[in-house]
């Protein structure tokens, strides 16, 4: 393929050899017409093109959003050809690099491993990849070269950034086999404090209150809340209008980096945690612990993209049926074109279960972005406290999650 | 234990001053790719106004309205339009305040020189009549009329005028030492845009070359010549543009490679380190597979020059030899002129294409 340079080292040869025609000045013919002999003759020059093998090592296989992941790349040339060749790591256009260079001009001896890094940053979640590698080798004067792709990727995931909580999540009221530290609104074996009672025969001694004892001048006992093994469903809202804003101020995103952190939290505690992402149709993880299930859950997370319009009313009653009973069940959405959502809390409230909704609010976003007036947004505001208020007011935990907030302080407020 | 502070030596160290390891580089190939693509650069715009006279250019001919005193003379403007650029390149080397003290310095200089003549102050030796206080008076404030002698200013201002046509005339010689000025701009200071642009500018200037037009405008003691010179023969001529295009590649190819050989040398530093930091054996590595390529470079460049050269000759010797030879050829078309050349080159051309098909590299990068 032709060079810039032998583009414009022809183009003015060209150039001399007409306007000598033109002014009939031979001067300019002939120094165009050697121009041009000189750019002909480099054409017969071969350009090298190695054959070379090609791998990376990484700092990680995952990383979370804001995350950096250093990349070594490690090339070696497996033939016997030698010369410049220059490289480009393809990147991802989410991609920026803090450190380094994903491209670089290396001289290659016969069987030589040569290597070179760069540091990357990705600020929002998905699957990526980096490759394909470009190759391009030049001639001597620079004005012919050759590229070659290398198919050579590297696939790798951006999990939602996760935050460590500083406070238990929520509490339920079904009890599983296994105790873990989660607690539930029962008295039984913890650590968390509930209510002091009178001591009765058989209470152990060492549940006793000697403070209040010497207070009260009777026997007292602490009561501490069970803590037992749940199962939390995190439910997240994926639909189209989820995607309100742009880059990492959308709903959607605040919702990922939420459930993710919710799910750490809840794994971590040695609970059973689903996720169900609903858009144009539910997916899910099904319930499980420990950290490979909060491996598969981020990867989900990650996988998350806005579409469909499903209403949470109708996936409710399709997922009930499936969602042990008395389980919490965790909403992360921005409650925004859904006239179902009454109703479907009613139903499942009615069901026996729990429902604990965390809601980005997409109009922060909104007024960010300049695209929504004063008036309408006020209007919408009062809408989304209608909602929320209503929502309260079955007896469930809500929290108004505006944009410029950590997850940690969500429900803190609520 | 006593703490000693150290004052801070009020003399700056040069390297806050001006960036001089720019000019030397990092290696002292690069500093020598630099000075043999100057020297190039000379031959090369020497060579091309040894055929290109620019008084019998039409820029000289239109700049001689407003600037009656432009008369372009290449032994003078070559060397200081090339100075002049590499002036520009050591000023860009300056830091910060001293780059605009020496901006503020060069300004005042210039204007100094210029308006040097019309503000030259002399005392002279007239008196006039002026009203003065007497000495010693009954009345207070009385004056009296008395004659003082007084300053005077001389002012040249017609020298100052001169110095200013000078200067004037002095400065539009960069519109023929432009080439000069680019290209030793790009060579130092790593420009790819005014390499082009003094190579570019050099074509233009040569298509306004007229042979002969400064008799048509001028009188002959400007232009230097009497009566219309010898136009030089059409093979005379191809043989002086052989010369001409093999010296725009050399200069092109040189200026280059001294870019070229300066991003290799970034490129061999480990990742994220600077030159600093290389140990003298890696400095010497990389210096040694920089002059291992730089001279497998001019190898290459001088064998493709004199192959190059030589088939410019075949070419020109074969057109001369059908041009001059009895026969069929000669009578159906006019050789000996400018379209003959070309069209024996598109012939040559032709044959070098259909070489082309069957050696060399192919390109077509699923099949390489």
């Amino acid at each position: 393929m032709w060079s810039k340079k032998a583009a414009a080292v022809a183009g003015g040869a060209l150039f001399l050899t007409l306007a000598g025609l033109i002014r009939l000045n031979y001067l300019f013919i002939s120094a165009g017409l050697v121009m041009l002999t000189f750019v002909v003759l480099a054409s017969f020059l071969d350009v090298w093109m190695p054959s070379v093998k090609i791998r990376r090592e990484t700092t990680s296989d995952n990383i979370f959003e804001d995350g950096t992941m250093s990349v070594k790349f490690i090339v070696k040339n497996t033939g016997l050809g030698l010369g410049f060749v220059e490289i480009y790591d393809s990147l991802p256009p989410q991609a920026r690099i803090i450190k380094g260079s994903n491209y670089t001009l290396l001289y290659m001896k016969p069987w030589q491993e040569v290597s070179f890094e760069y540091t990357l940053k990705l600020p929002i979640r998905g699957h990526y990849h980096l490759g394909p590698v470009k190759m391009r080798v030049k001639d001597a004067f620079d004005l012919f070269y050759n590229e070659r792709i290398e198919d050579s990727i590297h696939s790798f995931s951006v999990f939602p950034e996760v935050e460590v909580l500083e406070y238990q999540i929520i509490k339920s009221r079904a009890p599983k086999l296994l105790s873990g530290a989660m607690p539930l609104n029962v008295i039984g074996t913890g650590t968390e404090f509930y209510s002091l009672r009178e001591f009765v025969p058989g209470d152990s001694l060492r549940s006793v209150n000697w403070k209040a004892l010497a207070k009260k001048g009777k026997m007292m006992v602490n009561e501490t809340v069970r803590e037992d093994v749940m199962d939390v469903i995190l439910l997240v809202d994926a639909r189209e209008v989820s995607a309100v804003g742009g880059g990492k101020d959308t709903p959607l995103e605040m919702s990922c980096r939420g459930a993710a952190t919710y799910a750490k939290q809840l794994l971590d505690e040695r609970n059973n945690v689903a996720l169900m992402v609903y858009g144009d149709d539910v997916e899910k993880v099904d319930l499980d612990r420990g950290e490979h299930h909060l491996f598969k859950i981020l990867t989900s997370l990650s996988s998350i993209s806005p579409k469909g319009n499903l209403k949470l009313e109708i996936v409710l009653k399709d997922m009930l049926p499936y969602i042990p009973s008395g389980s919490p069940i965790i909403l992360f959405s921005s409650l925004d074109d859904d006239h179902t959502i009454s109703e479907a809390f009613t139903n499942t409230i009615a069901r026996g279960y729990t429902i604990t909704t965390i809601s980005p609010s997409s109009l922060d976003f909104e007024e960010k972005m300049k695209r929504i007036p004063a008036e309408p947004l006020l209007v919408a505001r009062m809408e989304r406290e209608n909602m929320v208020s209503e929502i309260r007011s079955f007896g469930m935990d809500v929290g108004d999650w505006r944009s410029d907030e950590s997850v940690n302080t969500v429900l803190q407020g609520g | 234990m006593e703490e000693i502070d150290e004052k801070p030596s009020r003399i700056p160290k040069i390297g806050d001053v001006i960036n001089y390891r720019d000019f030397l580089g990092e290696y002292p190939i690069i500093f020598g790719i630099k000075i043999i693509s100057s020297l190039a650069l000379i031959y090369v715009i020497v060579e091309f106004y040894s055929y290109h006279n620019p008084l019998d250019s039409l820029i000289t001919k239109y700049v001689r309205g407003p600037l009656p005193g432009f008369k372009p003379d290449p032994a003078v403007f070559v060397v200081w339009s090339f100075i002049a650029g590499f002036g520009l390149y050591t000023f860009t080397l300056f830091k910060g305040k001293y780059k605009f003290f020496l901006f503020l310095i060069t300004i005042f200089l210039v204007v100094q020189y210029i308006t040097d003549p019309a503000l030259d102050v002399q005392t002279g030796e007239h008196v006039i009549p002026t009203r003065v206080e007497i000495e010693n008076s009954e009345v207070e404030g009385e004056t009296e009329w008395k004659w003082k002698p007084i300053r005077l200013l001389y002012d040249d201002v017609e020298g100052t005028e001169e110095r200013m046509d000078d200067t004037i005339i002095r400065s539009s010689n960069l519109i023929f030492g432009s080439i000069a000025f680019l290209g030793a701009f790009g060579i130092w200071k790593r420009k790819g845009w005014a390499i082009a642009g003094s190579i570019a500018l050099a074509i233009i200037l040569g298509f306004l070359y007229s042979p002969n037009l400064c008799l048509e405008s001028s009188d002959a003691d400007f232009c230097g010549y009497e009566q219309k010179e010898k136009e030089k023969t059409w093979d005379e001529y191809l043989a002086s543009g052989v010369f001409i295009g093999m010296g725009f590649i050399i200069y092109i190819e040189l200026s280059y490679a001294a870019i070229k050989y300066e991003n290799y040398a970034e490129q061999f530093k480990p990742a994220g380190l600077d030159n600093s930091l290389l140990t003298d054996a890696q400095k010497k590595g990389v210096s040694r597979t920089l002059r291992t390529l730089f001279v497998s470079y001019l190898i290459n460049l001088g064998v493709m020059l004199l192959i190059t050269f030589t088939l410019a000759e075949v070419v020109i010797n074969v057109n001369d030899y059908v041009a001059n030879s009895e026969g069929r050829i000669q009578d159906s078309i006019e050789l000996q002129g400018p379209y003959g050349i070309v069209f024996t080159s598109l012939i040559f051309f032709m044959l070098l294409g259909f070489v082309r098909m069957f050696v060399g590299a192919d390109y077509d990068s699923e099949d390489a």
